[in-house]
Order: C-alpha cells, then structure tokens, then sequence
C-alpha cells in the first residue's frame, strides 16, 4: 500500500474525528485533545461498530455504542459497562500510519514511507465521482489553453489523488504558499471547473 | 446462508393497522410477496401465484414460507385483561435481522444511545445476571438484568432501577418482559418481531403490551418508534453486516453474556440465516 492524501489538517481540530478511505480500507481518523492524531480500522473491536461515529473524549476514543474508550495506541482503556475493570491488553483497535506533512494528512495500512517534506500549501480537499484517468485528463483539459482560471507555472499547483472506489476519487490541491486571497479564489474556481469535466467525462 | 432453515419459521410481515390502507408489497427471505387485507382475513401470495399460510397473531400477520414450519411462539402475557397491545408500526433497517435482535437484548448501550431516555452516564454499570437456554422450550432467556434508567417509559417520571427479563424464543424474534412504574407487581411486555427481507435488510415491527392509562396510544407508540430509530442509526454502521458466529472476531465482556448466548444458541439450532459462520 501507499500512503494515501486523505484530508486537510485544518479540517481536523483536536477533539474531531473523521472517516477515510484508502486503498479499499475504511478508517477512522481522530485527533486528540492534545493534537496528537491516529487513525484506525474505522471498527470498534466490540461490536464491529463504525468508531467514525465515535467521539474524542480527552485523549481517548469513545466508541458511541457502548462508550468504550480506545488511548492513542489503540488500546481498550475503560469499558463502561464494568468501570472496575481492567480492559485486557488484547482488546485493541487496528492502527494504521498517519503522518501529516504541509497541512496534508497521510495514512498507510503498512509502514510506507511518508511523503518527502514539501513548502507547498493545501488549497482543497474534494470529492470527485469519477476515476482517477478521468480526473488526470480533465486537470490536462483545463489547464491546456493556460487562460483563467487555469493555474500558472508560478501558482506550482500539485494534485494529488486518491481513489476511494472505482467511480469515486479524493482530490487533495495544493499550491505554492502565500498566494493572494483573489489568487486562491481564481484557483479554486479551477478546481470547480475540473470536477465538473471529470464527472461529465465518468457519466458520458 | 440456511434460508431452508429461516423458511420454516414464522414473521410478522403486516400489522393490524397498515393493511387498512390496501395491500402491503413486501420482501421475505429474498422472495416479494403481497399481503392482503383485511387483518382479521389475510392473505399472503407471491409473483407466482403461490398463498402461503396466515396466523393473525400479537397484533401482526405472520406467514411462513416452509412446508414444515415450527410452530409460533405464545406470548400469554399479551392477553392479560387491562393490558394495552399497541404494534408500534415498521421501521426498516438495513442490517442483518439477528443483529437487530442481538441490539435489543443489550442494555449496556442504553446511556450512549437512549442518553436521558432509558440510560444515561455516570450510571453505566451492568450487575451480574443470568442467562440460560432453556431446555424444555429451547429459547433463550437472561433474568434479573437491572439497570438504572432515567425515563423508562412513557409512565415514568423520575430515574428508577428497572427490572428485566429477556427472552428469544424465535431467532430474529425477542421479548422482554421490565418492571411496571404504575404497576410493581406486573410487568411491561414489549418485543421485536424482526421480519428479515434478506440477510442484510430487516423490517422491524415494535410491539408492547403495557399497563399504562395516562399516555395516549399515539404517544406511546411514538415513545418506542424513536427509540428504534436510535438504534437504527447504530445497527447500519456495524461491519460486517452480518452477525459473526466466530467467537474470535468480536470481543464480549461480561455484560455481554445474552449475546454470547444467543449466538450459541443460532449455532446449534443452524440459524444460520443473517449470520456469518465460523471462519466464513
Ligand atoms: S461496539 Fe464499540 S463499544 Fe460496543
Ligand atoms: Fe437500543
């Protein structure tokens, strides 16, 4: 597996969670209330609930069925149905690698290598319903003729894809930092245009 | 799979009130079906033309789709004088019919699901129970379940430990049997009759018995129908869809012992319909 571009960090405040799919896997990403961020098998090891629904209490977990709480490192810290108790080790969830780099958030099921640090800045991350090839040909169709909103060469514009199921890509933008505001506008006006292209394309 | 098995058991597919509007399109097992009226007088064919037997029971139209059904289960409390028998209405899911009936026999979520309604923290703790399957009936039963419950029906005013007894006495059918806030010495019969249109989609159907004068019949159907529907948004985010009858892939603790129960008891019956088997 590769590591995968899967959010944005500024759309991952401590105490958040969220849900996110990589190479066929479904996970749950969550930040702490110290900063520190994870991210699982989006299921609770109990009942094989969803802990996307889940939500941060301090630095733990808590799954929403029956509130047990999940530390950093995945393990069982509290089952609130015998508070007495100490959670055996062996209850654990499954962890994958998360790193985030340049406001990008990576996750990998095996120990990939995290990307190379890079200066660029996110613009967006999106939902696009088509194919990746889609995507890829409809970024070369409106950046063709360079007329605007298409990106210039100084805009270092990078994007980065991640195919959620066939039909179905996460597309991550970035930009080189400290564009103008009227700048970033025009820019995410391509990215509008580009989405509309692909998924036209998918469903033509 | 075992859809042999499930064929021979016994669903509500109608209740008494939905009928009055003309007949109900449905699924059963993977197979449409259309349930005619009047309730007193159902029918239940298929596309082929086939009618299948009708029982008008518990305020539902149940039919089989077997040639040597089992026969249905009694509930003898539902009959009680002074008893009010209120079907609560259908609610689709889309889970596997055993994890409904494994969701309504777990009192542990109550304080994370039902906050403030029929559990809420700190109050957490499930106390020791007991659980058997019982030889003489084959069904599955857990007593003296307590919990602390802070409205525990539509005729509880303030927080009580209510009182409670499970029952399983078909495999996508259970009952409970909790204490009575106007009546201590009865108890509140309230059961999920789990009409399975495939493995992974379930029709619902609530049903209580209560001894309860001040609610209106609407209310009291309105107070279960959202509590279900709090348990709906639980039962379609469990993965696997289907129930895991390999004990290795879920973890119960002690609290958890119905379930536990009520798998082996699917096992050894090879209820094995909504269910995913050992290493499958
Ligand atoms: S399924 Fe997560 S705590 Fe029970
Ligand atoms: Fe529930």
């Amino acid at each position: 597996m590769t590591t995968r571009p899967v959010g944005l960090t500024r759309d991952l405040p401590a105490g958040r969670v969220m849900h996110a799919q990589a190479d066929g896997k479904d996970m749950v990403v969550w930040r702490a209330t110290d900063g520190t961020i994870a991210a699982w098998d989006n299921r609770c090891p109990h009942r094989g609930m969803a802990l996307s629904h889940g939500f941060v209490r301090g630095n733990r977990l808590a799954c929403l069925y029956h509130g047990w709480h999940y530390d950093r490192s995945g393990r069982c810290g509290l089952i609130p149905a015998h508070p007495d108790l100490e959670p055996p080790a062996t209850i654990h969830a499954t962890q994958y690698g998360v790193v985030e780099t340049g406001g990008v958030i990576w996750v990998s099921a095996d120990e990939a290598p995290a990307p190379d640090d890079s200066d660029l800045a996110p613009l967006r991350s999106f939902i696009v319903e088509a194919s990746e090839d889609a995507l890829r040909d409809a970024q070369e169709a409106t950046s063709a003729d360079g007329a605007p909103p298409a990106p210039e060469a100084s805009d270092r514009v990078s994007v980065l894809c991640n195919p959620i199921e066939p039909g179905r890509t996460q597309v991550t933008v970035l930009t080189a930092p400290g564009l103008p505001l009227p700048r970033l506008r025009t820019l995410s006006r391509w990215c509008e245009a580009m989405r509309r292209q692909a998924e036209a394309k998918e469903t033509a | 799979m075992s859809l042999e098995y499930a064929k021979n058991d016994w669903y509500a597919v109608a209740d008494i009130f939905c009928l009055r509007d003309g007949p109900r399109r449905t699924r059963l097992l993977e197979t449409d079906i259309t349930v005619t009226g009047p309730a007193e007088d159902a029918t239940v064919t298929d596309d082929q033309g086939n009618r299948y037997p009708v029982q008008l029971k518990f305020d539902h139209v149940w039919t089989t789709l077997g040639d040597s059904p089992r026969p249905l289960f009694d509930i003898p409390e539902g009959d009680e004088e002074g008893r009010r028998r209120v079907p609560c209405g259908v609610v689709r899911v889309n889970c596997s019919p055993l994890r409904a009936v494994e969701n309504f026999l777990d009192i542990a979520h109550f304080p994370f699901v039902h906050t403030d309604i029929l559990g809420s923290e700190p109050h957490t703790e499930v106390s020791p129970y007991k659980v058997a399957i019982r030889e003489e009936s084959d069904e599955v039963w857990a007593t003296q379940v307590k919990f602390f419950q802070p409205q525990a029906a539509k005729s509880a005013g303030d927080g009580i430990v209510t009182d409670y007894d499970y029952r399983v006495p078909a495999p996508t059918v259970a009952v409970l049997y909790k204490t009575c806030p106007p009546k201590p010495e009865a108890q509140d019969v309230i059961a999920i009759f789990v009409q399975p249109v495939s493995e992974t989609v379930s029709d619902v159907w609530p049903w209580m018995a209560l001894y309860d004068d001040a609610s209106t019949f609407s209310e009291m159907a309105q107070f279960q129908h959202e509590i279900f529907v709090q348990d709906r948004s639980i039962l379609e985010n469990q993965r696997p869809v289907k129930l895991p009858l390999d004990p290795k892939m879920e973890i119960p603790t002690r609290a958890d012992m119905t379930s536990v129960a009520y798998r082996r008891w699917l096992k050894k019956r090879g209820a094995f319909y909504g269910a995913l088997r050992d290493g499958a």
